[in-house]
């Protein structure tokens, strides 16, 4: 397993540093509106109606895709690293294999959930 | 004719003193000194993972129709999910300000016979997309544009 997650670092990495620079860039505005703004009543969500065709057009789908799909690469590697510093490397055989499963678990729902639109 | 590269021609002269102690951690981790924000932008890894699988939510929520769309937006109205909201945008500012500080200091010293923009130009460059996003991201949301 340590053999396979050094293999594949690079592509962790990249999913990572482009979990934090997307993954930032969309979530600013999402939490925002619909985390804060909308429940607050300082202003009204977009509609359902408004929100499927919008989110059901190619660039949509790519746009939710990575609203999704990043952040959870960049919280996996993030929480990997947290747990290595706390804890030591010597949990890292199991940990690290566990958060990265969570992420590509919630990234394939994720593609399903982008196609299913 | 090229030759080939001795293959020991980047070798040290003598062998060099080989670490056999393992890494020490350092005693200021986790909140002292400098590596008080360190730790904190590591956990911001949790707060991405919740907001991802949020994300998940609202957009599986979307493909099943109006009701259960509406039905998670209203969810978010929950004291505690606004509350957790504004501990997400600190997270997530703080990690963009943290991120958006490294790419001056990460550019190459020149590519070919270019140089890098000062870093003030790269950081100003790298807030104004930043901002420009959220403004058209925030305007979609809230049915400003292409409402």
């Amino acid at each position: 397993m340590k053999r396979l997650l050094l293999k594949v670092e690079p592509i962790l990495w990249l999913l990572f540093g482009q979990g934090i620079l997307i993954g930032t860039l969309l979530l600013t505005g999402w939490v925002l509106v619909l985390g804060i703004a909308a429940p607050l009543g300082v202003v009204d969500p977009i509609s359902y109606a408004r929100a499927h065709d919008l989110g059901a057009s190619l660039i949509g789908r790519l746009v939710l895709l990575a609203l999704i799909a990043l952040p959870l690469w960049k919280g996996a590697h993030h929480m990997r690293h947290v747990f290595i510093d706390t804890g030591g490397g010597d949990r890292d055989a199991t940990v690290a294999p566990l958060l990265y499963l969570l992420a590509a678990a919630g990234s394939l729902v994720a593609i399903l959930a982008v196609v299913r639109l | 004719m090229p030759q080939h590269a001795h293959p020991e021609a980047m070798a040290p002269s003598k062998p060099g003193s080989t670490r056999t102690a393992p890494p020490l951690r350092p005693p200021q981790l986790p909140f002292a000194g400098r590596y008080r924000a360190y730790t904190l932008f590591g956990w911001t890894g949790l707060l991405y993972l919740l907001l991802g699988f949020l994300a998940l939510r609202v957009v599986w929520a979307l493909g099943d129709g109006k009701q259960a769309f509406d039905a998670v937006i209203a969810s978010f109205e929950h004291p505690l999910y606004i509350a957790f909201h504004v501990l997400a945008l600190v997270g997530v500012v703080f990690v963009g300000v943290r991120f958006f500080r490294l790419f001056p200091k990460a550019q190459p010293p020149r590519i070919g016979p270019v140089k890098p923009p000062p870093p003030a130009v790269i950081l100003t460059a790298l807030y104004a997309v930043w901002i420009g996003v959220t403004v058209v991201f925030a305007a979609i949301l809230a049915g400003g544009i292409f409402a």
